[in-house]
């Protein structure tokens, strides 16, 4: 397997109080657990199972994923733009590894 | 072959018995389907609510990979916001999809992403309300191929 990069778009620059859009995917072949090899033998369950958003260090968007998020995870959300400081993006695998982001953001 | 009143009449109670057997299973598809399935899980009941969409296409061709948008009509402030939101396919092997946290005043109850359905089945969501309410929505996503395996 290869490994997970994520990526995020998230704007350079917004105005104070206004809504932005945050979008964030890792490439992970999300393995469900459910498939067998060729040997009949079950693959095991390998998936993101969090991703966490903090902004200026508090936590502000949160998802639990489960076996049935596709493959290669992508989610969309928004975000209010209260001051400017640090994005943070981090993906949680099964096993305990972590993949992060970090995006510095200018509130206008 | 030549078509005798016998042939016709025979094949057309089968068309019949065919189309009746395929508008069956919309018939017992009634709301209280997918409340009694959260009643199951939560053990509390959810109230059906147009504050809460779950946006999912009808029909999709393949099961891996069916977009999904989730948003509810909160003013997010501490007295009146979404906690969570979860989502659940009934039919799947494993039913829990996911689960979406928002924080008051900080992130909007908006969420897009992409999950796998194993069947033809209505997809449920489920907000939790800071009041402790909770509300839900289901949208019937017909899928052409197992996203399961």
């Amino acid at each position: 397997m290869t490994t997970p990069i994520p990526r995020v778009m998230v704007p350079g620059s917004v105005a104070k109080g206004e809504v932005f859009t945050v979008k964030a995917i890792i490439q992970h072949q999300m393995e469900t657990g459910l498939r067998t090899d060729s040997a009949g033998k079950t693959i095991p369950r390998k998936i993101i199972n969090q991703f966490v958003c903090r902004y200026g260090g508090l936590e502000v968007f949160r998802a639990d994923l489960h076996e049935a998020v596709s493959a290669n995870p992508f989610l969309e959300f928004n975000l209010r733009a209260t001051e400017s400081g640090r994005l943070e993006f981090a993906w949680r695998e099964d096993g305990g590894a972590i993949y992060s982001l970090l995006h510095d953001i200018v509130v206008t | 072959m030549s078509l005798t009143r016998r042939h016709m009449l025979a094949s057309t109670m089968g068309t019949v018995a065919c189309a009746l057997a395929l508008l069956a299973p919309k018939h017992t598809r009634g709301a209280d389907e997918a409340e009694d399935f959260l009643f199951r899980l939560t053990g509390r009941k959810a109230t059906p609510s147009n504050r809460l969409h779950l946006v999912m296409p009808a029909e999709f061709s393949t099961g891996y990979t069916v977009p999904m948008s989730i948003s509810v009509d909160s003013p997010m402030t501490e007295a009146d916001h979404v906690k969570s939101v979860r989502v659940f396919a009934p039919k799947n092997p494993l039913v829990e999809v996911a689960q979406f946290h928002f924080v008051p005043g900080r992130s909007l109850p908006r969420v897009s992403t992409r999950v796998r359905l194993a069947a033809p089945q209505d997809v449920v969501a489920l907000a939790e309300m800071s009041d402790g309410s909770l509300l839900m929505a289901k949208a019937w996503v017909a899928v052409a191929s197992n996203g399961c395996l």
